[in-house]
């Protein structure tokens, strides 16, 4: 398919905005009259609170007041579920315990919020904060998780028998049998540790509650504001109609920004209400780590079984999943990671067990990633291991289990994220593989490069990754598309935007149906006041679902502007086309109309309109996909690594993607690349270390280590494939997440691949240089 | 966290032993100390000034001495709160003679931190700890 | 209530006159006093670099200073730099080389990048790459930022 604007390298519309610091983000709402609110929270993972002393702060000069969850009465209420378990899979069980506003009599991980200052300035409120005084009771906690399930644990909800959050099985075909008939069964255990997402913005919340108006606005980082919205209405007792949320430009996202209700979304707009006055919060970098989710830590027993030639027949993996105290978010990556778990591969028999697990630690929902990167973690190790044992190139062992191209749509038979089955749309692998393959010449570093490095005595060594991502879930997202009188498209969507480009991305859509310029088109997402149905933006679906809206309302404009023009032109609509803003007629283009005049003409002042049309050149449409888009790729990196300080340089790094048509190259890019930094991160730099007691020992950006310009690789060649999902009329796969999916994998590849003579097993994530250097000097010592 | 280590002071075991039985000298040699008072047998409530690096508070506590065995050994729990976390810790301390005018003090310990000093100051939290040992140890040294 | 201070300053070529307390830092004066929010704040300790500005021409980071400070010195902002229809070279050569994604982290690297440019119009990409080590960014994985950087530099030098 040949396209004039989906494709194209252009620009994007938001940028002159943020580029000259006039983008409105949350921090930026000044409204007068504010009052702004800080929390104490608490110091402790696990503990009864015994009294709240707030006199001294209560006398402090400008405080305005003080909440406890005693003081918020019968309006104390935890967040409601905002994932439940799928109803779709047989057996599950599911404890729901959710985070509550403020913590009533315990606390269950540090960092949760114990009391709210309401204040006239943010200054006097943090002043008020230390001059409250919290007696608590230390109580026995939580952190392993091993050490969880065991029969004498402490328990972080006292009320359940066990610390048992979940517990879901799954399976295809018959692991036990196909364990029989193989050659080789390979047994693994891995741990996997968590990490922050560290948007550079952290959260805040502005809340209006105009008394006069009866109305609320809310300015939230949030990913997801229609949901906002509607559970705000809800827990408030207002109409839908009477809140009106806005996520307005967001630094950055990476799925925290996705979680809800957070404490102070519960809170803030509660406040507002009661004092009749705006309210803000910004959360600091420090609240940012205990109070923001986080994600990945998990504990899996993994058994391969192969046939001797390389084929795997079976996998079986038993997997613990921390959720932290609470599980509003459900199961979605513990479900995302049965998915990955066997990759692109045709594996017939699958047993899936796992088992989620409360612990004392901050709430876990989905960083980017979400599940993912631990399952393909897990099923790449395990490759490895079994190419090692049987003596194959690790490669070829890949080659000989990737599902094959006529086996699409292919189905795993296991329950996705969207309660789903996971059917694989579309794809064709061995390209991609083999195009990875050529481009980081993977053969000629194997048989020459290497060795002659390695004979310089350097270290250096070569990953090489395929992965898959499941992208563009349902429900659904919708779209309206406006053509004003100025020529000008306004176009509107419910899904918040965190940088990925949608305000250019979608434009490009609507300019291809309305031949308008990218740069004419507006779009407004985020805001319930012009688009009020949608999930929000999150598992890589922005560009497939509500992409596919506005396509599908775009095309509904185009039929009435064919409609009209056809009319006014007095040409049949075949003979019509788009040109610049203006429709023609192919022959003539001197009788031509601009699609502003055609908008004036469709909202008559005066005059009869036929019975049944509609005013306006104005469409809403919606997009909800039976299946998500899978889209494919795989990585590649050369690695030196300096013996002394286990430092880390990327000599190349090739990433080979197959997300079916690409809206925009320079953001898809863009996209890769950022994935790419996270993902390095999660592979070597980044760590919440939390001590026994469920301490965060490294609270601050100096001490947790984000990837800066020197960490990541010079350059990052990217090759596309393109096979179009036939799931949605733009054949495109969300991309999202796929730059940090397969990092943390082919990192630890290529690292042993670097310390061959060390016999390296790594089987944890992630590292660090330090855990790196103690890892080789154990090697040492047991040789 | 562990803190372990060794100090020689230049005294007799049983005058060593008196001073770190002595409240008041022992909240002149303690750090930041701002008092220490005896409210029980072998049980002391005080309030100390610390800071670890960009986290600065006081905190308020109980030290607690047991497994007394004169004048060899003891063990010391403490237990601190305040604005910027809490402490919690306990530790053995062993004295040996060393030779006929110098005393040996081996000590070994754990210690659990929470709340902002954790948070941010765990970086520091070791080598500050260290130091403020060492201040004090030279102090009731400068004592005997 | 603590004694107010009369600071002046000059902003971006504009001299302004407050009263504020002492303790107030110099990145909340210009976000919440002067109404300045293209400076951003990511860390509050002087890591992630979002909220540098220029005091008398060098970058510093306004979350770890004091207003008071900034008493009648010059800072400049990224208000400072280009407007929306008339971009400063540095802003012009982000957006052509898709420097920015969330775009908040970008007003820190703006800054920090106008006088590395001026002391250096033909950096190499290691030279990039150091100036802009202290600011993070958490969407882009560098690479855009620095090739538009060698844009910018380009763009300058013609």
């Amino acid at each position: 398919m040949t396209y004039k604007f989906i494709g194209k390298r252009i620009k994007r519309n938001e940028d002159p905005r943020l580029l000259t610091g006039q983008a409105l983000f949350v921090d930026d709402v000044d409204i007068p009259g504010m009052l702004h609110v800080a929390f104490l929270r608490s110091d402790y993972a696990h503990a009864r609170i015994l009294s709240i002393d707030i006199e001294e702060a209560r006398q402090r000069p400008g405080v305005v007041a003080i909440y406890t969850a005693e003081d918020m009465g019968d309006d104390w209420e935890p967040g409601p579920p905002l994932v439940s378990p799928p109803p779709t899979l047989e057996g599950v069980i599911f404890n729901s315990r959710r985070q509550a506003p403020l913590a009533k009599g315990k606390v269950f991980h540090a960092g949760e919020a114990v009391v709210a200052v309401v204040a006239e300035s943010r200054y006097i409120a943090e002043d008020a904060v230390e001059d409250i005084w919290v007696d608590y009771e230390s109580l026995p906690v939580v952190v392993d998780l091993e050490k969880a399930m065991e029969s004498d644990s402490p328990l972080v909800h006292d009320d359940l028998d066990t610390n048992l959050a979940a517990h879901m099985f799954q399976k295809k075909g018959d692991y036990e049998s196909a364990r029989e008939q193989a050659d080789l069964i390979i047994q693994k255990k891995f741990y996997l540790d968590r990490g922050a997402a560290v948007a550079m913005e952290n959260r805040g919340i502005v809340a209006h509650w105009d008394e006069k108006s009866q109305h609320m606005t809310i300015w939230d980082t949030t990913q997801a504001p229609i949901p906002i919205r509607n559970g705000t209405a809800a827990r408030l007792g207002l109409s839908e109609k009477q809140v009106r949320v806005i996520a307005p430009f967001l630094g950055g996202g990476f799925g925290p920004k996705a979680m809800m209700f957070y404490p102070e979304e519960m809170l803030l707009p509660w406040l507002s209400m009661k004092h009749c006055r705006p309210m803000k919060w910004i959360e600091d970098r420090r609240e940012n780590f205990y109070a923001t989710t986080s994600e990945r830590q998990q504990v899996h027993e993994v058994e391969i079984a192969l046939t001797k030639d390389g084929r795997v027949l079976g996998l079986s993996d038993d997997f613990l999943h921390d959720t932290g105290a609470f599980d509003p978010y459900g199961l979605t990556i513990p479900l995302n990671t049965q998915c990955h778990v066997t990759g692109p591969y045709d594996i017939q028999n699958i047993a899936s067990n796992c088992t989620a697990v409360f612990t004392n630690k901050p709430i876990v929902t989905p960083v980017r990633g979400a599940g993912r990167p631990q399952g393909v973690f897990v099923i790449e190790r395990m490759l490895d291991f079994a190419a090692k044992e049987l003596g194959m190139d690790l490669l070829e062992l890949r080659k000989k289990n990737l599902i094959p191209p006529d086996a699409f749509p292919y189905d795993k038979e296991i329950i996705d994220q969207a309660f789903a089955k996971f059917v694989m749309d579309s794809g064709n692998y061995l390209p991609v593989v083999e195009k990875a393959r050529e481009m980081i010449g993977y053969d000629q570093f194997i048989k020459e490069e290497q060795p002659r490095l390695r004979a310089e005595g350097k270290y250096v060594g070569i990953g090489i990754t395929p992965f898959i991502e499941t992208t563009g879930v349902g429900p659904y997202e919708g779209a309206r598309v406006q053509i004003e009188p100025t020529g000008k498209v306004n176009v509107a969507t419910g899904i918040g935007t965190q940088g990925q480009g949608h305000f250019t991305s979608f434009a490009q859509i609507v300019s291809e149906q309305l031949g308008v310029a990218v740069s004419d088109v507006n779009l407004v997402s985020g805001d319930t006041a012009q688009f009020h149905w949608g999930t929000g933006t999150f598992a890589s679906r922005g560009a497939v679902v509500a992409g596919s809206a506005v396509l599908a309302a775009a095309t509904a404009v185009r039929s009435k502007v064919l409609k009209l023009a056809s009319k006014v032109l007095e040409a049949p609509e075949e003979e019509l086309e788009f040109e610049n803003g203006t429709v023609r007629v192919a022959d003539i283009p001197r009788q031509s109309i601009s699609l502003g005049e055609l908008a004036a003409l469709a909202n008559p002042l005066r005059g009869a309109v036929e019975p049944g049309s509609e005013p306006g050149l104005e469409a809403t449409d919606y997009f909800g996909p039976a299946y998500g888009a899978t889209a494919f790729g795989v990585h590649a990196m050369i690695i030196e690594i300096d013996p002394e300080t286990m430092m880390i340089e990327f000599k190349r790094y090739i990433t080979v993607e197959d997300c079916g048509t690409v809206l925009n190259p320079l953001i898809l890019e863009g996209q890769i690349h950022g994935g790419v930094s996270m993902g390095i991160g999660n592979a070597y730099y980044e760590k919440m270390h939390f001590d026994e007691s469920g301490q965060l020992l490294n609270a601050s950006l100096a001490d947790y280590l984000i990837v800066t310009a020197h960490e990541m690789p010079n350059r990052i060649e990217i090759g596309h494939m393109e096979t179009r999902s036939p799931f949605n009329e733009l054949g495109t796969k969300g991309v999202g997440e796929a730059g940090a999916i397969p990092v943390p994998a082919c990192f630890t590849q290529a690292l042993e691949n670097a310390f061959q003579d060390f016999d390296l097993e790594i089987l944890e994530t992630p590292l660090s240089p330090n855990r790196l250097f103690e890892l080789l000097q154990r090697e040492e010592h047991e040789e | 966290m562990k803190l372990e280590g060794e100090f020689t002071f230049s005294g007799p075991r049983e005058r060593v032993w008196d001073i770190i039985r002595d409240p008041d000298i022992l909240a002149t040699a303690l750090p930041g100390t701002k008092k220490l008072d005896l409210v029980g047998e072998n049980e002391y409530e005080g309030e100390m000034q610390v800071r670890i690096g960009p986290v600065a508070g006081t905190f308020g506590g109980k030290l607690i001495v047991s497994n007394e065995v004169a004048p060899e050994s003891l063990t010391l729990t403490v237990e601190g709160k305040g604005k910027v976390g809490f402490l919690k810790g306990s530790g053995d301390i062993v004295l040996s003679d060393q030779g006929e005018d110098a005393t040996l003090m081996k000590y070994s310990g754990e210690v659990q931190i929470g709340g902002r000093v954790a948070s941010v100051g765990q970086r520091l939290f070791d080598t500050v700890s260290k130091s403020m040992i060492k201040q004090g140890l030279d102090k009731l040294n400068e004592a005997l | 209530m603590t004694k107010l201070f009369k600071l002046s300053l000059t902003v971006n070529g504009n001299p302004y006159e407050r009263q504020i307390e002492p303790r107030l830092l110099l990145s909340d004066f210009l976000r919440h006093e002067l109404g300045m929010t293209g400076t951003h704040v990511g860390c509050e300790h002087g890591v992630c670099g979002a909220c540098t500005v220029l005091l008398n021409g060098d970058p510093v980071r306004s979350c770890l200073m004091f207003a008071v400070q900034a008493h009648g010195h010059e800072v400049l902002t990224v208000e400072g730099l280009g407007t929306i229809d008339d971009l400063h070279p540095i802003q012009q050569a982000f957006w052509e080389a898709h420097g920015l994604q969330c775009g908040f982290c970008t007003p820190g690297f703006l800054t920090t990048l106008v006088p590395f440019l001026e002391e250096n119009p033909d950096p190499s990409e290691e030279e990039i790459r150091v100036a802009i080590s202290g600011n993070l960014c958490r969407c882009t994985g560098y690479q855009h930022i620095v090739e538009a950087v060698q844009l910018a530099a380009e763009k300058m030098r013609a």
